[in-house]
């Protein structure tokens, strides 16, 4: 049986071990919409400015629904927590209008919880998420997981803005390799260009304040990919 | 490693080579079981849902009860390193069709080192067939030495690719320390009842509390001296105890 976590390690090992691509989830199957964009036609030369426009958009979607969910189920009692998270849940699906997109980050959600169950069991937050009639979002059991593991919310902004770049840049070099080094820099610079936004979005503790910063094209691209039968990654 | 709940079936997984037959091998295990056990299939394709689409096709299972999960261009590391998709397959199927007696899990055709972690299956069967070469078999791995079951598949062709299917089973049966090898082919009803009652000695091993899953592991066996002479044997992950196939001794690791 795995080791039950008792005594919390720092944020800063928590978020290491949360972004690692190593992390027991399933991330590996997904390309963070990459593949559905290069298969649309998108050249494979524009993947920089891709990565800028998911982390102004997407990724703070995602990274404002984590923080949210984060604040729901930190303190309180299950019963408040669970109807907490799924205000969460509906704020964040009102913000992913694609089906495809919401399953697929459901899919990702059941593979955290299967870890944060492991790992935190017992948690009002965890224990909510289990509960749920239905899965939850991948960035609500995030939220859950980093109030489960004493995760700061500054630390759980820029663990989902990196970890959505990361995916891009990792899936790049299964669809359409270059040096590995560049991909690299794009992510750093990728996560530097919204870092300013990274403390406003920390303070977040209503759903409603999550931002709507949607990306449509990216939603259409998701909603064709997963009717192809011809693709590496789930999306 | 498993998780104890009623709708729990005898998982059980197909690895082996791009081409060798492992679809075709379903197939032929739900053609052979489907009337007296309740089956389902997960698929673990490469770059398509081909596996998927071939069984459906087949006919010889409920198109519902055969799903695909995507591997990211990585099915080594959704059958061992990080399994959660599949686990999530297999429970979803196991949830949706209560209660199924096996789940086959097919993994995406992969080179010589790729065998299932034993905490996604409960035993594994590595195929080969002979027009991949007779040669084959002697390279060994973890797969062909230790997985629960080698397959040596479509004995048919033997002859139109100049194999000498008596040698390359003799091959096998020594890159497996003795261990359990079976010539196939879905034309050979023979074989096909063999192989019928492989699964079902192994179901009833696996119900009985007999059957231990074990890792084949990606290490080649190795030597360790003791008193008695030594070992030869390979490590699996984590601590555990296990049995060596051919000594009668236990230790852990």
């Amino acid at each position: 049986m795995p080791t039950i976590v008792t005594r919390i390690p720092a944020s800063a090992t928590l978020v290491m071990m949360l972004a690692d691509a190593r992390l027991p989830v399933g991330g590996h199957v997904h390309s963070a919409g990459l593949e559905p964009a290069l298969a649309a036609g998108m050249p494979a030369n524009r993947v920089f400015d891709y990565l800028l426009g998911r982390a102004h958009s997407v990724s703070l979607v995602e990274a404002g629904t984590a923080v949210v969910a984060r604040h729901v189920a930190l303190p309180a009692t299950a019963d408040s927590v669970a109807a907490g998270l799924a205000a969460v849940e509906s704020a964040w699906a009102a913000r992913t209008p694609s089906r495809a997109l919401r399953e697929v980050s459901r899919s990702l959600g059941r593979g955290y919880l299967r870890l944060g169950t492991r790992l935190w069991p017992g948690h009002p937050g965890i224990d909510a998420c289990s509960a749920a009639p239905s899965p939850l979002s991948r960035p609500v059991v995030l939220g859950a997981i980093a109030a489960a593991a004493n995760l700061d919310a500054e630390s759980l902004v820029r663990l989902v803005i990196y970890d959505d770049a990361q995916t891009v840049a990792a899936a790049l070099l299964k669809l359409a390799p270059i040096d590995p080094a560049i991909p690299a820099g794009w992510v750093l610079r990728a996560c530097g260009e919204v870092d300013h936004l990274v403390a406003a979005i920390a303070a977040l503790t209503s759903p409603d304040a999550i931002p709507a910063s949607g990306a449509p094209q990216t939603e259409e691209w998701a909603e064709s990919h997963s009717l192809t039968t011809q693709r590496l990654f789930r999306a | 490693m498993p998780e104890s709940n009623s709708t729990r079936s005898l998982r059980l997984g197909i690895a082996g080579p791009v081409g060798t037959g492992k679809s075709s091998l379903i197939a032929t295990i739900c053609r052979a079981l489907s009337d007296e056990l309740r089956l389902g299939v997960i698929t673990n394709d490469i770059y398509t849902d081909e596996d998927a689409r071939f069984l459906r096709s087949a006919g010889v299972l409920d198109p519902e009860r055969i799903r695909a999960v995507e591997t990211g261009a990585c099915p080594h590391t959704a059958i061992r390193d990080d399994i959660t998709v599949n686990l999530l397959a297999v429970e979803d199927l196991e949830r949706d069709f209560a209660l199924l007696d096996v789940v086959l899990i097919e993994s995406g055709g992969d080179n010589l080192t790729a065998t299932f972690s034993p905490a996604l299956v409960d035993a594994q069967i590595f195929v080969l067939d002979v027009a991949g070469g007779g040669d084959v078999a002697r390279k060994g791995g973890p797969g062909i030495a230790r997985a629960d079951l080698l397959v040596v598949n479509k004995t048919d062709l033997a002859p139109y690719v100049g194999v000498d299917v008596p040698t390359m089973v003799a091959d096998a049966r020594a890159a497996r320390d003795g261990g359990e090898v079976l010539a196939l082919s879905r034309t050979d009803a023979a074989s096909v009842a063999e192989l019928r009652a492989w699964v079902l000695r192994l179901l009833a091993a696996h119900r009985s509390g007999f059957h231990v899953p074990q890792d084949p592991g990606p290490m080649a066996p190795h030597f360790h001296a003791d008193d008695d002479g030594g070992a030869l044997h390979a490590h699996a992950d984590g601590d555990h105890e296990h049995s060596h196939p051919g000594a009668d001794r236990t230790h852990a690791h």
